[in-house]
């Protein structure tokens, strides 16, 4: 044989064609009793419902956590799972920080030292290279 | 690479909604007499994917003995959830993960949940063809096969065909589809049954500690005279040496969840060209698979490229190529580089860098080929775009390749 070939699989560019969001589910815990989920409750009564409509693609679960304070959950399509606790904040707050939930996209943080921009395309200049461009004479 | 006539697949897996022809609902009638199993009597009779007054009646010959219909037996008892194999059609409506996937995936309203729900069943969880996704996916797999493969060979026609199928493999083979179904979020059922959420993929686990099972172990080759026209003609898309086991075949069979999750895939384009008509798959299957990122040119693995350029050159008229040095730095030190250049005459053909006269010549005999090879027309109409069009303007006969050299 002249000529094989090598196995592969092509890699996710996502937002290229299709979008997926990277948020997966939602979690709202609230409780009836203590104080601090006053502005969660509020949220689950007043926002939840438009919040909910504007984002299908989410599926949005919403349970009692009695004596505890309210905490929303995100999980990813990545397998990652993040948390915020939402004591103590109005129903602006909690929106927020589920906007917040929504928008992540399940990694990790980290600092962005170096280049921003990663991509999968090489340069349009190329690798430098020695021998091209304008010659220098030593 | 198999041909198919995708008219006449598509009609016939719509069929447990509604008959196929009004003889088939004759049979199907008749067919009511004969005894039936339990256990889909009572899922036919409170069912949303199947609302058939007359009957429901099967292609599929596999258990064409199970059909029933609600009016022969009206007043046997529901069985408990727990006791069906995969979640009831009704459910669909309810679950909200199948809701949140359709969203997800931009599908439209129209596309029923019951469809869905469906295609996430394997024949593992559920051996009746009528509620499981087998025949679904059979029909997505060609689908599938058919837009890449004239994807590539329209846009690449110069490509080899081990880089071909390795193209094809490498968009929608067995890894690429489970990775797929991963990044649409697909959750897998610890167990199948009629009591999981239907949104979950249902099949069947293998059981800790033990092997893959003996349909996905067998190795019979397709046929031991393996030529490239034998891989074109009768393999699959892949040309691959053996053969897959079909859908049907795996029933009651643990399977790993990486041919679960391929196979709901499949069954999705399936059911999406069923519901909604070729257009809107074409327009799937550019968003979700061609818009990923495949460099073709790393898939070439060449063992001679000197050998087969100068066969190339011969074949297409060209002077033979002479391999020149362009540049070169170090030749006495540790580090050496040389610059090569391949050229046919005046021309150059490519050009390659490394550490001794033979690698940079090597290199630049494979960068002349790849040029060769990765030849791409300007402007590309595939076949499957003039579908159903009446006005036929707009069609470019595409550039057909004699093909790779022959060493």
């Amino acid at each position: 044989m002249p000529l094989a070939a090598i196995k592969a699989v092509a890699k996710s560019q996502n937002g290229v064609g299709a979008f997926i969001l990277p948020c997966r589910t939602l979690t709202f815990h609230y409780c009836n009793w203590w104080g601090s989920s006053r502005g969660m409750n509020a949220f689950l009564k007043s926002s939840l419902p438009t919040f909910a409509a504007r984002n299908p693609q989410i599926e949005i679960l919403v349970a009692p956590r009695p004596q505890k304070h309210p905490v929303i959950i995100a999980n990813y399509i990545n397998g990652s799972q993040r948390s915020i606790c939402v004591k103590n904040l109005q129903n602006e707050g909690v929106r927020e920080k589920a906007e917040l939930l929504r928008g992540s996209t399940g990694e990790k943080n980290r600092k962005l030292d170096g280049r921003p921009v990663k991509s999968l395309n090489e340069s349009v200049r190329g690798v430098w290279d020695p021998f091209h461009g304008s010659k220098i004479q030593i | 690479m198999q041909r198919i006539s995708i008219s006449r697949c598509a009609s016939q897996l719509r069929a447990p909604r509604r008959p196929a022809c009004p003889c088939a609902a004759a049979n199907s009638v008749r067919r009511s007499t004969t005894p039936h199993s339990h256990r889909i009597q009572a899922r036919c009779q409170s069912t949303v994917a199947i609302p058939d007054e007359g009957g429901l009646h099967l292609e599929i010959a596999a258990n064409s003995g199970a059909a029933a219909t609600r009016k022969s037996r009206p007043s046997s008892q529901p069985l408990p959830l727990e006791k069906l194999p995969s979640p009831h059609p009704s459910a669909a409506e309810r679950s909200t993960k199948l809701h949140a996937l359709r969203s997800r995936l931009s599908l439209p309203p129209r596309f029923p949940l019951q469809a869905l729900a469906r295609t996430l069943v394997h024949a593992s969880a559920d051996p009746n063809p009528a509620f499981n996704n087998a025949s679904l996916s059979i029909l997505g797999r060609h689908l599938l096969g058919y837009y890449t493969s004239e994807w590539l060979l329209c846009n690449y026609p110069r490509l080899p065909m081990p880089v071909v199928f390795a193209a094809v493999e490498a968009y929608i083979g067995p890894k690429a589809l489970a990775t797929i179904a991963s990044e649409w979020g697909i959750e897998a059922a610890a167990e199948p049954g009629g009591e999981v959420d239907s949104g979950l993929l249902q099949f069947k686990r293998i059981a800790s500690g033990d092997g893959l099972p003996e349909a996905l172990r067998r190795q019979a080759p397709w046929k031991w005279n393996v030529t490239t026209t034998h891989k074109i003609m009768r393999t699959d898309e892949f040309g691959s040496t053996n053969a897959p086991p079909s859908p049907h075949a795996l029933q009651k069979t643990p399977v790993p969840m990486e041919e679960a999750a391929q196979s709901f895939v499949r069954a999705l384009i399936g059911a999406l060209h069923v519901h909604l008509g070729s257009p809107l798959v074409k327009r799937f299957f550019r968003d979700h698979f061609l818009s990923r990122h495949l460099d073709i040119s790393t898939l070439f693995d060449f063992r001679t490229p000197t050998r087969d350029l100068s066969r190339l050159c011969a074949r297409e008229g060209f002077e033979a190529p002479v391999a020149r040095l362009i540049s070169e730095t170090g030749r006495l030190s540790r580090h050496p580089v040389f610059v090569v250049g391949v050229y046919s005459g005046k021309d150059k053909l490519g050009e390659g860098a490394g550490s001794s006269l033979d690698e940079a010549r090597t290199r630049a005999a494979a960068a002349a080929l790849k040029a060769w090879y990765l030849y791409k027309p300007v402007e590309v109409t595939v076949p499957s775009s003039m579908e159903g069009e009446l006005d036929t303007s707009k069609w470019r006969p595409n550039f057909v390749d004699c093909g790779e050299v022959i060493v």
